[in-house]
């Protein structure tokens, strides 16, 4: 499969009278090839949207190398600009125009055919709404609104920066599955979003980036599957024996009031083997797969404290902070 | 191309610039009423009387005169009311830049030839003050709302998108004013034909008029230019608002004064509103208090002049200046 986006060494430092110095991207690497639904996670300030607004040519990047189907970024975006469409963020539009208005004049500034905004208005399920100025749209139809603007160029590579944004749970669903017909229509999506499930069940790769590196990346069953400690929840009659008899077979158990945490078994069978040759008989037996909330929270180190309230911008309070030279990015799967 | 489409219907839709068009013809309309309502179109007595006081005038200057060129000749002996410029010229009605004509014995009658400079004034005012605001909401809006993020999204060529910007904002003022101006004084021509009088519009009123008219259009492009730079720089409408509001509190009115205290020669060169003053009106002069010291004998004039081509040059220059380094922070700016 063919690059669509490569950043090498990306690095951007914001530098402001009051603040100073800020690292917003501090050598990021991103690989999206042809065909991927990839999902871009990654906690507040870790740097997800400066990557996608140096990719796209809106911030002027201090180090490293990006390029957008071929074409080397900034540089050389305008060639492919026509094939890439984009949010950032949540776009703003006129107030007082309507969405067709809206649409209708980006199509004319960039040279697309105007008959696309009645099909893309449908394509987000505005097409009734569309004649509506803008002012009166909910948080979740101008996000539709600004999916709509990506789509208008009827793009090879999609980049959605938070598409379900204020959207409800039907709206997104509706943008799942937009995101699924994309992908099997050939689009390349490039997908950024804090709905760690929505990127599980849309995104088949996945990048996760922490305080401005890539602490992640690969097919996202194959990062998953990096953590997974092979644990299982196990129910049984005389947990402590039950406990003491799987101890003795090697196998790491952790007494819970109803249940035991065993890990580090590959096979349920050695686990009911072990019981059941000694008259113990399992009720549960659950694997403990990891999701992408668990990971995700596990690299960035944004993992809710009791005591302590979590900062954004990377800022963990100080008996949290995890070394990310120690923790160095993890290569799963090709 | 279809970028300056884009940008012109985008510009025609924004409700700032219905609104300031909306308040042009209000005024457009409140000055045509109120005209027409203070106007009538002289009787012929009316025209006689006026006709025959404006000539009595001209006769009793034109004495003044011939009696100012006898004294100076050593003919006539001077008495305590008689007025000796250095010049008898200036007495001459024949000389004077405005001459007397029935005109301005009328009342009640608009005259277009007289009121067609002040009205044209009027309008280049508001229109001024209109290209500002417009060219600074018009790119400051975008810029803080993202409007132009989403713009780049689509053509990633920064100094190509907001060269469109401007260029739509002075090609469509251009038209407007054009269009506004000649409209306006159209009108007041009508007026000035049904229910005044036109005066005296020969070729040199009509030459005068043309060149005030284009100096006039020349200065709306300008402000609008110099909103939409400052705004660009200060990305927001209101830092081009607050800027203008600074330069004539800090500079017009406060450093006026201080140059006025420290006795600075000639201040007027310091102030734009001399420069623009003098490309409105083609030249304007200044008192120059020092210019007389240690002349004891004789005649000193101690006036100056700055005329339209240095008001022109500085003008240029500043605007020059402001749009460029608009263009060089937009190409170099993080937009986020």
């Amino acid at each position: 499969m063919s690059a669509v986006i490569e950043i090498a060494g990306l690095h951007k430092t914001f530098h402001t009278l009051r603040q100073g110095r800020r690292t917003a991207v501090d050598g990021f690497d991103l690989l999206v090839e042809s065909g991927q639904v990839h999902g871009f996670l990654g906690p507040n300030g870790s740097g997800k949207t400066t990557t996608l607004r140096a990719l796209l040519g809106l911030v002027r990047a201090d180090g490293g190398r990006m390029s957008v189907l071929g074409a080397e970024s900034p540089g050389r975006l305008p060639e492919v600009a026509g094939r890439v469409g984009a949010i950032v963020e949540s776009p703003q539009f006129f107030a007082n125009f309507t969405a067709r208005r809206t649409l209708r004049l980006l199509a004319l500034a960039g040279g697309v055919p105007t008959t696309r905004v009645d099909a893309v208005l449908e394509q987000v399920g505005l097409r009734d709404r569309g004649d509506e100025r803008v002012r009166g749209y909910s948080l979740g139809m101008k996000q539709r609104l600004a999916v709509a603007s990506a789509l208008l160029k009827n793009p090879e590579l999609l980049i959605l920066d938070e598409p379900a944004n204020g959207l409800d749970p039907a709206g997104i669903r509706e943008m799942r599955d937009l995101m699924r017909s994309l992908a099997a229509a050939g689009v390349t999506v490039l997908l950024s979003s804090h709905i760690l499930a929505e990127i599980q069940l849309i995104c088949d790769h996945v990048t996760i980036i922490s305080r401005g590196r890539r602490v992640a990346h690969g097919r996202v069953d194959e990062v998953l599957a990096g953590f997974d400690q092979h644990e299982w929840r196990v129910g049984v009659a005389e947990p402590e024996r039950a406990a003491e008899l799987l101890a003795r077979a090697g196998v790491s158990v952790t007494v819970h009031p109803d249940h035991l945490l065993v890990a580090g078994v590959d096979d349920a069978e050695v686990i009911s083997r072990t019981l059941g040759e000694q008259g113990l008989w399992v009720r549960e037996l659950v694997p403990l797969r990891p999701d992408l909330e668990s990971v995700f929270l596990e690299l960035t180190g944004d993992a809710p404290h009791p005591a302590l309230p979590r900062q954004v911008d990377g800022t963990a309070p100080d008996d949290m902070v995890i070394d990310l030279d120690v923790r160095e990015s993890r290569e799963v799967g090709a | 191309m279809n970028l300056v489409r884009a940008e012109v219907e985008r510009l025609a839709g924004r409700r700032f610039v219905q609104l300031m068009v909306v308040l042009l013809l209000i005024a457009f309309a409140v000055t045509v009423a109120t005209t027409l309502a203070g106007s009538h179109r002289p009787s012929p007595g009316e025209l006689s009387r006026a006709r025959a006081q404006a000539a009595e005038d001209v006769a009793q200057m034109e004495a003044t005169h011939t009696r100012c060129l006898r004294i100076k000749a050593g003919e006539v002996i001077p008495d305590e009311n008689d007025y000796l410029p250095r010049n008898c010229a200036e007495l001459d009605p024949a000389l004077r830049s405005e001459p007397i004509t029935a005109a301005n014995y009328l009342s009640g009658v608009f005259v277009f030839a007289q009121k067609a400079e002040p009205l044209l004034y009027f309008l280049v005012a508001f229109l001024m003050l209109f290209g500002f605001l417009v060219g600074a909401s018009y790119i400051g809006a975008d810029l803080n709302s993202g409007g132009v993020v989403n713009l780049l999204l689509w053509r990633p060529r920064r100094t190509a998108v907001l060269g469109a910007k401007l260029g739509t904002l002075l090609g469509t003022l251009l038209a407007l004013s054009a269009v506004a101006s000649a409209a306006y004084l159209g009108v007041f021509w009508l007026i000035g034909q049904t229910a005044g009088l036109t005066g005296g519009t020969n070729a040199e009123f009509w030459g005068s008029l043309g060149a005030t008219y284009g100096r006039g259009l020349g200065l709306v492009l300008l402000a609008a230019a110099l909103g939409f730079a400052i705004a660009t720089l200060g990305r927001h409408t209101a830092a081009a608002l607050g800027t203008v509001a600074a330069y004539l509190v800090v500079w017009e009115l406060g450093a006026r004064l201080v140059l006025d205290i420290v006795e600075a020669v000639r201040p007027e060169r310091w102030m734009l509103s001399s420069y623009l003053a003098a490309w409105l009106s083609g030249e304007v002069h200044f008192w120059d208090r020092f210019a007389c010291d240690g002349e004891s004998a004789g005649f000193c004039d101690g006036s100056y002049a700055i005329g339209w081509g240095a008001g022109l040059a500085v003008l240029l220059t500043l605007a020059a200046v402001l749009v460029a380094a608009a263009f060089t922070t937009f190409r170099r700016r993080d937009l986020i």
